[in-house]
């Protein structure tokens, strides 16, 4: 087992933190920006029981770069204007960091998320646990890859942001 | 329900207006259970890829009922009711899993992978004349097409091919010849009712779904054909590629690889009432849907490859399959939020009225095209007489 340094830990929580600040406030700009911008960039958003029976569709599937690029294409251009909207909260604990390379960590984080839709109930969305791998550069940390896997069996309404 | 309960419904005259109220009457879904999902229909659980080995079984719901459905160790795929033939508990409360026997852990009453009961503790001191041989797994009646398992509670459905009628070529062409490989699964659960789902048009496509028209990629020839027997929809169009786009950077998820017998072919069938068979561009895909109560419905998108594709045709299916056409989906995530407010609105007065593809007020047809409305009406009638809910004369 490999301890992160705490300089990295904080880093690594940073990250974390700027995730949730980009995805609540809508910025999704900001939210590309926490991936690395290597070609092989990617976020999964897949279902625990599709990754229980090794099976490969997820919910959201961007395997590069540009398909996490696209993603803000869907959301800003193509599906604006047709569906009610909804608020995120994201509630996240950190439960595994290990560092695999000098820089490179694989962290584990417990995720829940609250939506409160224009009629203002809010209600429990999704909940599930992020398995990230991230990489130290030079101006912070950034996510080589990030898994949101889901334990919601079955998902509420309609979902249109990231996890 | 004794008919004098039977709830009522007056139907408008015209065959293009539908009552909004259907839509959101607990009393309407409750007869809705009773007629369809019990009733004289066949009803789709699961796909035979989906429990591939020995022991493999999934469990899947139809009108309330709950079925297991399992991959017998002799190779027959066999579907029970998902309670112990002793006093009714439940048997499995996994949604998948691997298991050569079942056991209620009540009484400890044990089934193997067939239904047939091979454990009860204590039986020397049962009622007299007890036999294991009488106590089974109950099963509803099942049949098999194109590896489709369906199941109908009831004794007065015809037989499955009869019932599927003229969609029948249209599900071998959408799910092809040689064997399916599963891939995976979205589930997700709409609030609103089931009939909103299956009441998605031709009409909407390319006004909701904005990507169609920023990407100006247009359907080719296509056409919706109704069975007016039964209330099925079949569709089959050409697939035309987009051109040229620089609406997104990974323009792969909507390119077209497959090369199969049925080149360059879109097919749907909507089965009546709610199982969805959808193959485009090169993904293969089954709807199975739970309506679960009057304002909830549950879907379960699952898509499959072919047995025999190479790594990169797979691959191909299933980044096309994970973000093209399911709930997020670049081209269908909008439904989601549109059976919602169908949902929603469906609670005031009136019908809900249609108009694209309607050539007379006064008759179904059997065909119209692509775009068009109009191809849901046929689907309505046979709803109509099955509910047993008068036409309104004026």
């Amino acid at each position: 087992m490999n301890r992160p340094s705490t300089n990295d830990v904080g880093l690594i929580d940073d990250l974390q933190a700027r995730y949730i600040h980009a995805l609540d406030s809508k910025n999704f700009r900001a939210w590309a920006d926490t991936f690395s911008s290597a070609p092989d960039a990617a976020y999964f958003c897949i279902s625990a029981e599709n990754v229980e029976r090794d099976l490969p569709i997820a919910l959201m599937y961007d395997d590069c770069r540009d398909r996490i690029e696209d993603r803000i294409v869907f959301i800003e251009k193509i599906w604006v204007d047709t569906f009610q909207d909804y608020r995120t909260r994201h509630f996240i604990q950190r439960t595994h960091c290990d560092a695999l390379a000098s820089g490179i960590y694989v962290v584990e984080t417990n995720f829940s998320i609250l939506y409160t839709p224009e009629t203002g109930r809010s209600d429990v969305q999704v909940v599930g646990v992020y398995k990230d791998e991230v990489v130290i550069e030079a101006d912070g940390a950034r996510f080589k890859s990030r898994r949101a896997i889901y334990d919601t069996v079955v998902l509420p309404r309609y979902i249109v942001y990231p996890f | 329900m004794s008919e004098i309960n039977v709830p009522q419904m007056l139907w408008p005259r015209n065959m293009n207006e539908l009552p909004k109220e259907m839509f959101v009457r607990e009393d309407i879904f409750n007869l809705e259970r009773e007629r369809i999902f019990r009733g004289a229909e066949w009803h789709a659980v699961a796909h035979a890829s989906e429990v591939p080995a020995a022991g493999d079984f999934k469990t899947f719901d139809v009108g309330g009922v709950p079925l297991l459905i399992v991959h017998s160790v002799d190779g027959v795929i066999r579907v029970f009711y998902n309670s112990c033939a002793h006093r009714g508990n439940q048997i499995e409360t996994e949604t998948f899993g691997n298991r050569k026997t079942f056991q209620c852990p009540y009484h400890r009453w044990t089934f193997g992978s067939d239904g047939k009961l091979i454990g009860c503790p204590n039986s020397d001191q049962y009622s007299p004349g007890f036999s294991r041989d009488n106590y089974p797994l109950n099963s509803p009646r099942t049949a098999r097409f194109c590896d489709l398992i369906f199941i109908t509670m009831s004794q007065d459905t015809p037989p499955l091919e009869d019932w599927l009628g003229p969609v029948k070529d249209t599900i071998r062409e959408a799910l092809g010849d040689s064997p399916l490989r599963l891939l995976g699964y979205q589930k997700v659960s709409f609030k609103a009712n089931w009939k909103a789902l299956s009441d998605n048009d031709g009409y909407h496509a390319p006004l909701l779904h904005k990507a169609f028209a920023m990407l100006k990629w247009q359907g080719g020839k296509g056409r919706q054909f109704m069975d007016m027997n039964r209330g099925h929809i079949g569709y089959e169009g050409e697939i035309k590629p987009v051109g040229q786009t620089s609406l997104v950077k990974d323009a792969s998820i909507i390119s077209f690889r497959e090369s199969d017998p049925f080149k360059g072919a879109s097919r749907i069938v909507n089965l009546f009432p709610v199982t969805g068979i959808v193959k485009h561009l090169d993904i293969i895909n089954i709807r199975f849907t739970i309506a679960v109560n009057v304002e909830d419905t549950e879907c379960h998108f699952v898509y499959f490859a072919k047995a025999d594709d190479d790594e990169s045709m797979v691959r191909q299916r299933i980044r096309q399959s994970s973000n093209l056409l399911g709930p997020c989906g670049m081209v269908s995530m909008e439904d989601a939020s549109i059976f919602h407010r169908i949902h929603i609105g469906s609670h005031t007065p009136g019908n809900a009225i249609f108009q694209k593809g309607v050539r007379s007020v006064d008759r179904l047809e059997s065909e119209v095209g692509q775009n068009d409305e109009s191809g849901n009406l046929a689907r309505w009638e046979y709803y109509r007489k099955l509910m047993g809910f008068a036409r309104s004369a004026v």
